[in-house]
């Protein structure tokens, strides 16, 4: 799940090398924390969220795979 | 860019020689003086060559071709549907000038979601990655099991349905709320029936298509 996050966020952002994924497992939900550049939160949320919405809607599918729930917080 | 420099007596000396070599008139040269040159005294004491630089215009600089663009893209989507880890395959083709990227091998129906949720998100996240690295715009469809094709034409059904259903019990009748590419295939199915009338209502990325009978 962590990869998958770290991935995407990589991708889109201007510096990826501050691209800072945890993930806290929890027993069946687990927490995927995003903390990137400040000049790049806009760019991990996008136009009124669209784009951190696109990117829960592809965890919550991963998650589905294995049977399990994780929610994505950006942390600024 | 590419970049040269010239030397000559005099700066339109220097200039000559860079318009020859370079097999370009004046107008077409970006031209920088670094020095301008000195005649000296007498023009034997202190004579200092003019220098300038030459920038040639970025014409000559590759674009990337439609074919690596199409390859990123393929590579992009692929990336994320093996840390999914699906075993979920992408063909990857052109069409209209857009990538089309079509997932096979997805039987649960997983990357779709529900209503194609799933499949937009993996569409817009695509779109986002590719366009960041290009300079020029392209449009990447995301498919899967030729799911665009299947809800266009089950959107239609229902746009003729509830289109029915208005023009019988007089009063407008609704959609469910529906994303602009959605509401639009509503639209242009209802557009041409002269008793019905459609109207977007609400806020937002999400608005139901309202479809109002005509009074004649």
């Amino acid at each position: 799940m962590k990869d998958l996050i770290a991935y995407i966020a990589k991708a889109l952002v201007d510096k990826p090398e501050e691209v800072e994924v945890k993930e806290i497992e929890g027993e069946q939900t687990s927490v995927i924390e995003l903390k990137v550049a400040k000049e790049d939160l806009g760019k991990v949320i996008g136009k009124q969220g669209r784009t951190a919405r696109a990117m829960r809607t592809i965890l919550s599918a991963a998650s589905t795979k294995i049977n399990k729930r994780s929610v994505l917080e950006i942390i600024e | 860019m590419q970049e040269f420099e010239f030397e000559g007596k005099t700066t339109e000396e220097a200039i000559e020689k860079a318009c020859k070599e370079l097999n370009r008139p004046k107008e077409e040269l970006d031209i920088e003086i670094l020095e301008p040159g000195s005649a000296g005294i007498f023009g034997i004491v202190g004579t200092k060559k003019a220098k300038i630089k030459v920038t040639l215009p970025q014409e000559e600089q590759e674009e990337p071709t439609e074919e690596n663009d199409v390859d990123f893209a393929k590579k992009t989507l692929q990336d994320i549907l093996s840390l999914i880890s699906t075993e979920a395959e992408v063909t990857a083709g052109t069409e209209d000038g857009k990538i089309t990227l079509n997932i096979y091998g997805d039987k649960s129906g997983l990357l779709i979601g529900r209503k194609g949720k799933t499949l937009d998100a993996l569409q817009f996240i695509v779109n986002k990655i590719v366009n960041k690295s290009l300079s020029r715009k392209v449009q990447v469809v995301v498919d899967s099991e030729n799911y665009r094709q299947r809800r266009r034409e089950s959107l239609i059904q229902i746009a003729l349905k509830l289109g029915d259903k208005a023009k019988r019990i007089g009063k407008p009748v609704t959609t469910n709320p529906l994303i602009p590419r959605e509401r639009r295939i509503i639209h242009l199915a209802l557009k041409d029936d002269p008793q019905l009338d459609t109207r977007s209502r609400g806020e937002g990325l999400l608005k139901k298509v309202l479809i109002i009978p005509k009074r004649s």
